[in-house]
């Protein structure tokens, strides 16, 4: 269970947990399991943060991203490097397992003979790294019976009853803890079972076959099996491709995986053995190789973070208040009901009626004003304090929302998301390769910036935006802090084809630079254009006045399409003299400006006049 | 204007109002047909971008096509077998209706293409009387010289005035001509078609410029 499989973003950067944040990224790194190398992890990304050591991979992201544990580290090691040799930290394992982790592998630890039979039965390059978290892993809702995820990082061993636990999504109530323990043990459970059960039946199938045909026989096997694509949950049997159950919504990725097993039942033998390096039970050490140096930087920040052991602040208790006693705060880690939380935060004696309300006010009040003074007294107690500071002021954003002018929002929400996660300069260490890495790293923020949904940067500009306007959009929301160079940030956008993110930058005629989404093609921009042209030739009724718009559409100009497609005038101009260059428009300047229309010069009037009408019946189609 | 029937939509955009132009590019039968009317302009032509000389080059030589195309019509229908810049018909390259017209500078770039060899020629620019000056003028072919020539001799040979010597003045506004496609036909262009002859051998011009004779073979 050392090495996780990692979620990555639509910008191929790992996927960060709420609390989690990014300490630093270096490239040119290799992974090493003891002294060998392994295969497919030799150039990619590190990426500390302050829960995982993360390794993306250059060629191949989504298949090759790999993570470890901050806290399954016992140790560190570092070389430095000799001659050819470039310098490489050593991360140990901790050998200790928790009880709740002696019930997830039941499987020995040492590869026995039948292990490795297993092994080359149903070979799974995918399945190697350990699965991120139980993606199965569900809680019923005690209420209203409906069947939640467990968040991905909710650990069993280590929640108390100040874990924030979400509350289910059907009827918003919170779930007890202990449901939501049981709830995940209990998956956890389930599934290495599944695992282990599969895993006997493969050898004893061998067995029983007659010599000279063992390997078809098991080959043939888990293809038997395959085409059911049950969900674990409701047992509905799904298409091979889903993902998700489509009656209940159950992730099917454990079904998915033994099917995609099923569909290469012969993988390359000999590069078996490198792959299961990477099983977990072998490993004993992971190396990480820095061939582009950085590794000094990345160690001190590690040993930190080691230290500072973020992942605990989830389920640690708050900073303790004044108002309370510690007779309150301290509950028994099971001894919680549904109430645990209100009751520990209200006062002993009740006071019913508008007194107490006020009272509670009141209350409130003091506390946000002990908590805002200590954590400005100084830096590290701003920094113990970061937590509860920014669940202040997303607080504070969402009371402002009724009644303040809608800048004043915009203002409050910026500086609560500004404290969230940039790449910065610092973050990066210095040398002659951390410019380029800078690069590609705000290269990513980028897409991820503009792939982010909740800010719908692209959509609010018709899915096509200058370079110049995301430049400054995407400087203020930095509020001032590490702004991005035109320079740098050009460089970045540039970028965006050499890593294979969703997003292109587009260099009209004119040298007018801008950004859009990499589904968009000309074609579908003309396409929807002309269909707008034609509007006026299919009016039923017709406008008897309108003669010219029953023959030939609609001609327009640069500030009607800039209206209509909700792009800004100087990127509407350019739209349309691409069109025009591709001859699907043409110009018509007159003493009022230039207007467009369709181009009936190539279409109509020179073609078969029959097959012409059917032509654009089917233009009209698409 | 373009004759589209108030309840022409999709079909007809295209159709009813185009055929007569191209009829009206083979003479003699069709001119009559629609002469009452005047001359009947295609669709085209109420199309506005078809005023403005478009940027890109294919949708260029398309427009292009299709001036040469109105300008060969237009001057087969009126019977112009000569085009000058400074006095051009008024209707032909502006529409009223829509308010837009070629502009001046743009008509000699119709011209120039209508010019090129490989485009028919279907104009052929007079050169000018004094040096380095561009021509302003020019003869409209809506038929070819060739086709000329052909015309006029086979109209001698069933007439059977082979080896009789006709004055050019006869071959312009004789009473034998009256009926005739080429009758005022200009002097310069006739002359012109008889060279054709002459160098084809069916021809002989003797005399000077005023009270030039030819003697068809």
């Amino acid at each position: 269970m050392f090495l996780r499989q990692l979620d990555l973003t639509t910008a191929l950067r790992p996927s960060l947990y709420d609390d989690e944040s990014l300490l630093f990224v270096q490239d040119g790194v290799g992974l090493y399991e003891g002294k060998f190398k392994i295969p497919n992890y030799q150039n990619g990304h590190a990426y500390l943060t302050s829960h995982r050591v993360c390794y993306v991979d250059n060629v191949e992201p989504r298949k090759y991203a790999v993570a470890v544990d901050l806290k399954e580290i016992e140790r560190t090691e570092f070389y430095a490097g000799f001659l050819k040799s470039s310098a490489k930290i050593t991360l140990f394992p901790k050998a200790t397992r928790r009880p709740a982790s002696a019930i997830r592998s039941p499987v020995p630890k040492y590869a026995s003979p039948s292990d490795a039979l297993v092994r080359s039965a149903a070979p799974s390059p995918r399945s190697t790294p350990a699965p991120a978290r139980d993606v199965n892993a569900t809680w019923v809702c005690p209420i209203c019976g409906f069947s939640n995820p467990v968040p991905a990082n909710f650990d069993p061993s280590t929640a108390n009853q100040h874990t924030p636990l979400p509350p289910c999504q059907a009827c918003g109530i919170k779930p007890p803890l202990a449901h939501m323990i049981k709830a995940s043990i209990a998956a956890m459970s389930n599934r290495p079972i599944g695992a282990s059960q599969q895993g006997e039946a493969s050898p004893k199938h061998q067995s029983l076959t007659p010599d000279g045909y063992p390997a078809k026989e098991s080959a043939s096997l888990p293809s038997a099996e395959a085409p059911s694509n049950q969900c674990p949950r409701c047992t509905f049997q799904n298409h091979l491709s889903l993902t998700t159950c489509e009656i209940c919504g159950a992730s099917l990725q454990s079904a998915g995986i033994s099917s995609f097993q099923a569909l290469r039942p012969e993988s390359p033998g000999p590069s078996l053995g490198g792959k299961s390096i990477l099983d977990d039970e072998t490993i004993e050490t992971i190396k990480f190789s820095f061939r582009a140096g950085g590794e000094k930087t990345f160690l001190e920040r590690l040993k930190t973070a080691l230290v500072q052991r973020k992942w605990l602040l989830q389920s640690a208790p708050p900073v303790p208040r004044p108002g309370l006693s510690p007779a309150q705060s301290s509950f028994g880690p099971f001894s919680s009901g549904v109430e645990n939380q209100t009751r520990s935060s209200t006062p002993q004696q009740r006071v019913v009626g508008i007194a107490g309300l006020e009272r509670r006010g009141a209350e409130l009040r003091q506390n946000n004003q002990v908590v805002i003074g200590s954590a400005f007294e100084d830096l590290e107690a701003l920094m113990t304090s970061a937590k509860e500071v920014i669940a202040m002021a997303e607080q504070f954003a969402n009371a402002n929302g009724g009644g303040d002018t809608a800048e004043a929002r915009s203002i409050i929400s910026d500086s609560a998301s500004a404290l969230g996660l940039v790449t910065t300069k610092d973050m990066l260490g210095s040398g002659s390769a951390s410019e380029t890495l800078y690069i590609t790293e705000l290269s990513r923020n980028l897409a991820e910036f503009l792939t982010d949904d909740r800010r719908g940067v692209l959509r609010r500009e018709g899915g096509i935006m200058s370079l110049v306007d995301l430049w400054a959009v995407f400087n203020r929301t930095r509020n001032g802090i590490e702004l991005i160079s035109p320079l740098d940030f050009e460089k970045a956008a540039i970028k965006w084809d050499d890593l294979r993110l969703p997003i292109r930058l587009r260099r009209f005629k004119s040298g007018l630079l801008v950004v859009q989404e990499r589904s968009r093609t000309d074609e579908k921009t003309i396409a929807s254009m002309l269909s707008w042209f034609r509007e006026p030739q299919y009016v039923f009724p017709p406008v008897d006045a309108d003669l010219l718009g029953q023959t030939f559409g609609r001609g327009v100009t640069a500030q009607q399409t800039a209206e209509r497609f909700g792009w800004s005038v100087g990127v509407a101009t350019e739209e349309l003299e691409m069109a025009e260059e591709t001859g699907a428009v043409c110009r018509d300047q007159c003493l009022d400006g230039i207007r467009f229309w369709e181009n009936h010069f190539t279409h109509a009037f020179n073609e078969p006049k029959l097959k012409d009408a059917a032509e654009m019946m089917n233009e009209l189609r698409i | 204007m373009a004759a589209t029937s108030p309840e022409s939509s999709l079909s007809s955009f295209s159709t009813t109002a185009y055929t007569p132009s191209t009829t009206a590019y083979t003479p003699s039968t069709t001119t009559q047909a629609i002469s009452s009317s005047g001359f009947n302009f295609p669709t085209y032509t109420s199309f506005p971008p078809f005023y403005t000389l478009q940027p890109n080059l294919t949708t260029r030589t398309h427009q292009l096509e299709l001036w040469s195309t109105l300008i060969s019509s237009y001057c087969a229908y009126y019977r112009i077998f000569r085009l000058s810049l400074s006095s051009l018909p008024t209707d032909l390259f502006s529409n009223a209706n829509i308010h837009r017209s070629l502009k001046p500078g743009d008509v000699r770039t119709v011209l120039d293409h209508m010019s090129k060899p490989e485009n028919g020629p279907r104009i052929d620019w007079i050169p000018s009387t004094t040096r380095n000056e561009q021509s302003s003028s020019c003869y409209v072919y809506w038929k070819t010289p060739g086709e000329w020539a052909d015309a006029l001799h086979g109209w001698v040979d069933e007439t059977g005035q082979k080896g009789t010597v006709l004055t050019v003045y006869e071959l312009r506004e004789g009473d034998a001509v009256r009926s005739k496609e080429w009758r005022d036909m200009d002097e310069g262009m006739l002359r012109k078609v008889l060279n054709v002859l002459v160098k084809r051998g069916k021809a002989q011009i003797f005399g000077q410029e005023e009270n030039a004779g030819v003697k068809f073979f």
